[in-house]
């Protein structure tokens, strides 16, 4: 290819023609839209609260709920006896109790719930519930979980996975290198905050089925594991995943559903819980904290010869999607963007009996990735190379293969995006305050790699549905959740296109179990998915309509599918009938009515692990940091971004900058400490999150050209701008200070001391 | 325990969009509580419970206040407006077209306290420069946007010639 494809600003200027407000953002702004935990109105409605273990790690000894069920205005208490079905839940495995019966394994656990007229009433009932522990040792972190002697949280130990990715020889490829790096790195446990916290409402339907209308990240999976806890047959169980206050993968997992379900079965009556945020952070899944060692090394011309990464990940006391993040973790890790000739990965995953980890945007690819090019800026300054030059020395081609062995479509060539990077104004900056006064400014840059899907080797299909309803309008019906990523506004741009009917035309539906399965709402996947399944559905579509349209016209000249109708298909022709007219004027005719079930793509070879399609990022960074105190504000941020064709622009530019403001607090300021499994901060007084003051001046660029034959023109950004804000903000600081902080969050104590250290080498 | 069923309700008497309620009430029922569940207005969401989020952020007497931290009583004969109120005045009209046209929005979850703060700052200071608007926003937090849109919106809002 000769044509290097170009980076195009993403603005209203340059996207004119695509730019369109959310089409949800108006009953949002006006306070109309019925969120999960806005179900109130429900007649009968009852409140539900769950009892929380009061230690860390302890044998249960007994339980007495007769004080609460006593209570007055308490309906129902419920615990593990009360369980028609299984008492376990989890993705992958399914490892954790709905309420614990004799053990329990961090405080987040449950073991009763209540449903009461006032969540005043829920709230002392669960005061009334008396529990008798036997607290055991409890396992801090993963280091003593490890350690021989540690008790063992679950039957086959603390090691819940280990992964091993090499190629080569590691030892012969360092004794090949002329420069070599080492250095530990660590990444905190950040928690999602999405602004909503985990809530909904089971309600009880006549025909003794239940209705779960509730934030969550897939109606079909929930339902499927809600009706083996509460023993009822799948046709039994609805999950309806409303709009919802934010995701991030911290709503994959089953939260609240399996208690509120039980409480209603029980009373008859609609139940509804809330999380409140003290809940939500002691009970709610976070993101892996991860210890990490890493060992580099080149030639003398700045070659990469061996790269070698040891992880441990603190998955904390359930499996939940710990082990795909793991995987996810170590492509990561085996520097998928950089050729390297010898590569050892081994990452070991350890229950502990900390808060739960799991899915959470980036999913273990944005810690390694941290390390990865942390370590790239460290070895080009050993090698005495810049930081680009090491890269473009080294970069994998469009032509390799993945770190797997698995084919894998890079949308570009990733040298694309350095140049792009190094082009960026954001080097160029006044930097009259880098004199040495109080502000030092800085500029850094990190690339990133992320693939979409679940992965090859795991169950990764979707579908739709898509019908002309008696109404005369296109209903066009998909699994997904929209929980502020913005699937609406891209199923409504991709099917307007595809189907050549007009926003005004269509019905979209999402997140019904009883609708078509499109898979969970994760991995950056449902764009591809919604982009595949119209391709496979409009010429079908078409024809179908067309046909329709011939019969009832009994006009045999040629039509095409248009905004409110068929129109005839010549130069200036005019609308022939509308959708409506074909609806109701095809009377006992069945009305066109679709379905489609694929795979997710896996590319030609379908290798057993590692993902297909590729997406690349580069983040630069420019700082200042205060040499008073060592605070860091970072002033600008500036993405290169290859993700395919952009579908809904103000969407994809949320999901970018949404992504990096929410990297850069995992990389600035956000954490969750514990001790012994205790926290140490339940809610947003403790734990920070940036905020408007901290928001930094972005620009995204994009590149939507991909390679001629590429099949896959929309990728699944929804993860791609938290993939190089930490390796970039650290450079950046380093470029300013000296001083290259390993551990996040790079806390202003801890720079501060480090550069008080280095004070003698400052520029 | 129950702050609904304490025995020494209080009388309360307030103006809720517009409108003269008069309830009996707990005087430490949290005015949240009062307008969610009591009156169905979820304009208003709960977000953190402690002042810190501003997703229940509503207006008592043309201030923006967090309603999570108000009791009954703290709004006995005061005004409260929630963003139901507030959507048919034109400065939150104007909010809302800038919030909207500059997409500052993601899931929505925190923007009725959003259009709510900025409502309010631009009604008690229609000439409110960027900054003061920015410091209008201190408690309000987004988890979604990265606040870029936001930004666009302030200095859209802000008097021309006050741009940050
Ligand atoms: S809920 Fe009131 S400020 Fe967060
Ligand atoms: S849009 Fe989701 S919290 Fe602001």
């Amino acid at each position: 290819m000769n044509n290097v494809p170009t980076a195009v600003p993403l603005d209203q200027a340059h996207f004119a023609e695509r730019w369109s407000a959310r089409p949800d953002s108006t009953e949002k702004v006006y306070g109309l839209q019925q969120y999960p935990t806005d179900e109130l109105h429900w007649p009968g409605l009852l409140h539900g609260r769950i009892l929380r273990s009061a230690w860390p790690h302890a044998h249960i000894l007994h339980i007495d709920l007769s004080q609460a069920r006593s209570l007055p205005g308490v309906r129902a208490v419920v615990c593990a006896e009360d369980i028609p079905g299984t008492n376990s839940y989890g993705i992958i495995f399914r490892d954790q109790p709905v309420f614990c019966t004799d053990r329990v394994r961090f405080l987040g656990d449950a073991i009763a719930a209540v449903a009461a007229d006032s969540p005043e009433i829920a709230a002392h009932a669960l005061t009334l519930i008396k529990v008798v522990y036997e607290p055991l040792p409890s396992i801090g972190d993963s280091q003593q979980a490890l350690a021989s002697g540690a008790p063992l949280l679950h039957p086959d130990g603390n090691l819940l996975d280990s992964s091993q990715l090499s190629h080569g020889d590691i030892d012969a490829g360092f004794a090949q290198c002329s420069y070599i790096v080492e250095s530990r790195y660590s990444t905190p446990r950040q928690m999602h905050v999405f602004m909503e916290t985990e809530g909904g409402v089971a309600i009880p339907e006549q025909d003794g089925s239940l209705t779960f209308r509730v934030g969550c990240q897939s109606g079909h999976r929930d339902r499927d594991q809600l009706a083996d806890i509460l023993g009822l047959p799948q046709k039994k169980v609805r999950v309806i995943g409303l709009s919802t206050g934010g995701g991030f993968g911290g709503k994959d997992e089953l939260t609240m559903q399996p208690a509120a379900g039980l409480l209603a079965l029980k009373t008859g009556r609609p139940v509804r819980i809330h999380y409140d945020r003290k809940e939500s952070t002691r009970a709610g899944i976070k993101r892996h904290p991860i210890q990490m060692f890493a060992r580099t090394g080149c030639d003398a011309e700045g070659r990469l010869i061996a790269h070698q990464l040891h992880a441990v990940l603190d998955t904390g006391a359930y499996a939940s999607l710990g082990p795909a993040v793991l995987t996810n973790f170590s492509d990561h890790a085996a520097a998928p963007l950089y050729r390297i000739p010898h590569v050892e990965v081994q990452g070991q995953l350890v229950y502990t009996n900390n808060s739960v980890a799991g899915a959470f945007r980036g999913f273990g690819g944005n810690q390694a990735t941290f390390a990865v090019e942390s370590q790239l800026d460290k070895l080009a300054q050993a090698a005495g190379l810049s930081s680009a030059e090491l890269r473009r020395r080294n970069l994998r081609t469009p032509d390799d293969d993945g770190v797997e062995g698995q084919s894998q479509q890079m949308p570009c060539h990733p040298d694309t995006l350095l140049n792009s990077a190094l082009a960026s104004p954001l080097w160029r900056l006044n930097t009259a305050d880098q004199e040495r006064g109080r502000w030092l400014s800085g500029v850094g840059m990190a690339l990133g790699a992320q693939g979409n899907g679940l992965g090859n080797g795991l169950p990764d299909a979707g579908g739709a549905s898509l019908r002309l309803t008696e109404q005369g309008t296109i209903q066009l019906a998909f699994g997904f959740i929209e929980y502020g990523q913005g699937v609406v506004a891209a199923v409504q741009a991709l099917a307007c296109e595809a189907l050549g009917c007009s926003a005004a035309d269509l019905e979209i539906r999402l997140g019904d179990s009883n609708g078509p399965d499109s898979g969970p709402t994760s991995a950056s996947r449902s764009t591809v998915i919604a982009t595949e399944a119209l391709r496979r559905l409009r010429d079908d579509w078409q024809q179908q309509l067309i046909q329709l349209g011939k019969s009832l016209l009994g006009d045999q000249r040629a039509l095409r599918t248009g905004a409110g109708g068929l129109w005839h298909d010549e130069p200036q022709g005019e609308r022939a009938i509308s959708y409506q007219a074909l609806a109701s004027r095809s009377k006992g005719e069945s009305l066109p009515t679709l379905k489609t079930h694929f795979d997710f793509p896996t590319g030609p070879d379908a290798q057993p692990r590692g993902r297909y399609l590729q997406l690349l990022i580069a983040t630069v960074a420019r700082v200042r940091v205060d040499r008073f105190t060592g605070r860091v504000k970072v002033t600008h941020l500036h993405h290169i971004t290859a993700g395919g064709k952009v579908i809904h622009p103000p969407s994809y530019l949320g999901q970018i900058e949404g992504a990096a403001v929410m990297g850069m607090g995992m990389a600035l300021l956000e954490d969750v400490p514990m001790h012994n499994g205790e926290y140490q901060l339940d809610n947003l007084d403790a734990y920070l999150i940036p905020t408007l003051a901290d928001a930094p001046v972005q620009q995204v660029d994009v590149i939507e050209t991909i390679f001629a034959g590429d099949q896959y023109p929309v990728r699944g950004i929804g993860e791609l701008g938290i993939e190089a804000i930490s390796p970039a903000l650290m450079a950046a600081i380093q470029d300013a200070t000296g001083v290259r902080p390993c551990d996040l969050p790079a806390r202003p104590a801890v720079l501060l001391a480090a550069m008080t250290a280095a004070e003698g080498n400052l520029p | 325990m129950s702050t609904q069923n304490t025995a020494a309700s209080m009388q309360l008497n307030f103006t809720l969009n517009g409108q003269l309620l008069n309830m009996r009430v707990g005087p430490a029922r949290r005015l949240l509580d009062i307008l969610r569940l009591d009156q169905g207005l979820t304009g208003p969401k709960e977000g953190c419970s402690i002042g810190r989020c501003g997703a229940c952020t509503v207006q008592l007497d043309g201030a923006a206040v967090p309603a999570c931290l108000l009791l009954a009583y703290q709004v006995q004969g005061k005004e409260v407006s929630t963003v139901e109120g507030l959507s048919s005045q034109p400065v939150f009209q104007r909010v809302a077209d800038s919030l909207i046209e500059h997409g500052a929005l993601q899931c929505g979850y925190c923007i009725p306290g959003i259009a709510t703060s900025l409502t309010a700052a631009l009604t008690q200071k229609p000439h409110a420069s960027a900054a003061e608007l920015e410091q209008a926003m201190c408690g309000n937090l987004c988890r979604c946007t990265g606040y870029s849109g936001l930004q666009q919106v302030i200095n859209d809002l802000a008097s021309p010639d006050q741009h940050i």
